[in-house]
């Protein structure tokens, strides 16, 4: 798979990395790939960009235990901007990716005690929390950061992933809501919240689930997992004993729709197929 | 009765309109340089950041909170506005009006902000009045009374001249105003050479937020999400989307 991403072109190697960064990929072992051959290769024509993608390499080799690459990204970055907070905060994830939480721990505080506004050192000293087990404390601490950051979705979403994996299905939803609110045409946000929804059960949730599941539908047709997920909580609703028959037939009406789109995308994709 | 018509010799355009118009937009591009390295850190603190950050939440609830159920939005109108114990009710923030006297930083700021901007201005006016001395420059496109005249024609002594014909120091202020645009175009928004911004901050006071606004932004905030109402968006969902087929293309495309 990574020969397919060897290419040969200076430039364009350049711009794919411009790109993954810009998009926010996590595909490490390409980016390795591709940001150890131009930074061996081609140093000089990087010019300033070389700073940006040490980084970018920096932490893709992180990611794939590549420490020995990984210390000289950093050996340059610390180079070139001493005393920088940036650069500190690497060397911390670096020490994180050793499992030396104690002095990555300690590498943030020092950040933290020059800018008590940092947020990068906060959230990493969270993600210890989380990569050491320690839920409850992630938990708590995240709760902490983000009454002073109100603002931050990243650490929202982190959040109700945090209460999902605890089970705590009413907090998960209350990070959704924020989410919802500040992205309301981000249909995956509507879909992640419907299922929340869904799973807490009970016939409220459950009418709440089937409505953000058509929301997410109708902000993006081609959703398949909400367009299950509408009829499986419409056909719930439906099944449930304490509904009345009015209700009961809009339900089975939802639900039969439903069934039809889902038999209609199964031909598309059969059609598909054949080509 | 028309009024004589001067014609300019044409080397005052070459030697005297172009040079001053250069001069100028030099002198512009130079003084955004220089305030970039004059540049002082602007420390915010966590209270200041916190609090945007909140007001940010407030306004985004009055303005959104129709995608989220009822309840939701009741439950933090109800943090925000409650009346013992609401965000922005209850929360006031020392109030610390920025003067110049109590705060350095405030101080050191208004001085730089004077040495690049109004010091230049004032010094090259002078120049540009000294050495273009003694003639006319160019012609104000609309008819100006006498009372301009001591003002715009400061070199030369003829009291029968139209008071729309102008010296140069004239036509250097004229630039300094007319290369703004000329600068955001060059420079991208938000640069140190354009003068009348950075004028009408010395105007307001304060080039950051004030604290003062915090307490008053919360009030504006209260009263505005006391005033909002919930008006769920997803009423009649499911009709709206039953309402057609789904659109399925694309969805199957490598």
């Amino acid at each position: 798979m990574s020969k397919n991403v060897l290419i040969i072109v200076f430039t364009e190697m350049r711009d794919k990395l411009r790109k993954w960064r810009e998009d926010n990929h996590r595909n490490s072992e390409q980016i390795v790939d591709v940001g150890e051959e131009l930074i061996n290769e081609h140093a000089s024509k990087l010019g300033d960009d070389i700073w940006i993608i040490y980084e970018q390499v920096m932490i893709a080799a992180l990611d794939c235990s590549r420490d020995d690459l990984a210390w000289t990204c950093l050996q340059e970055l610390k180079r070139q901007f001493p005393g920088s907070q940036r650069v500190k905060r690497l060397a911390g994830m670096r020490l994180e990716a050793l499992e030396k939480y104690e002095d990555a721990s300690k590498q943030y505080d020092s950040i933290l005690q020059d800018d008590p506004t940092n947020t990068a050192a906060r959230k990493r000293k969270i993600s210890i929390l989380k990569a050491q087990g320690k839920s409850a404390e992630a938990i708590r601490e995240l709760n902490e950061y983000l009454e002073q950051f109100v603002g931050d979705q990243e650490a929202w979403h982190e959040l109700s992933e945090l209460y999902i994996n605890e089970h705590d299905y009413g907090k998960a939803a209350f990070c959704l809501e924020e989410l919802m609110m500040t992205n309301p045409h981000n249909h995956l946000y509507c879909e992640q919240y419907a299922e929340v929804k869904y799973t807490q059960g009970g016939l409220e949730n459950l009418e709440l689930s089937r409505k953000y599941f058509a929301q997410a539908l109708k902000l993006n047709n081609r959703n398949m997992r909400a367009l299950f997920g509408l009829y499986m909580s419409a056909s719930h609703i439906a099944a449930s004993p304490k509904v009345n028959a009015t209700v009961k037939k809009a339900n089975v009406k939802y639900a039969t729709w439903a069934t039809n789109q889902i038999n209609r995308a199964y031909q598309v994709s059969y059609a598909r197929c054949l080509l | 009765m028309d009024e004589p018509e001067l014609l300019l010799d044409s080397n005052i355009r070459l030697w005297v309109v172009l040079p001053i118009v250069f001069i100028t937009f030099l002198v512009g591009v130079i003084r955004h340089y220089v305030s970039i390295l004059l540049q002082s850190d602007k420390k915010l603190t966590l209270e200041q950041v916190s609090d945007s950050q909140v007001l940010i939440r407030s306004r985004i609830l009055r303005e959104n909170g129709k995608y989220i159920p009822k309840q939701s939005f009741l439950m933090r109108k109800f943090y925000f506005n409650n009346q013992e114990d609401g965000f922005l009710k209850n929360t006031k923030r020392k109030v610390v009006p920025p003067s110049p006297m109590t705060d350095p930083s405030m101080l050191t700021d208004m001085m730089k902000g004077n040495v690049t901007n109004v010091l230049p201005m004032i010094l090259i006016g002078g120049w540009i009045n000294w050495t273009f001395s003694g003639f006319v420059t160019t012609k104000v496109p609309f008819p100006l009374t006498l009372r301009f005249k001591p003002m715009l024609q400061q070199g030369i002594e003829l009291l029968s001249l139209d008071a729309s014909w102008v010296s140069s120091a004239s036509w250097y202020f004229l630039n300094v105003f007319g290369l703004r645009s000329m600068y955001s175009l060059i420079l991208g928004q938000d640069n140190g050479a354009d003068q009348s911004r950075i004028m009408q901050e010395q105007m307001s006071g304060a080039a950051m937020a004030m604290p003062a606004d915090t307490n008053k932004a919360f009030k504006a905030e209260w009263e505005a999400l006391e005033l909002t109402d919930h008006q769920w968006a997803l009423e009649g969902v499911e009709e709206e989307l039953m309402s057609r087929e789904l659109d399925l293309d694309g969805m199957f495309s490598q």
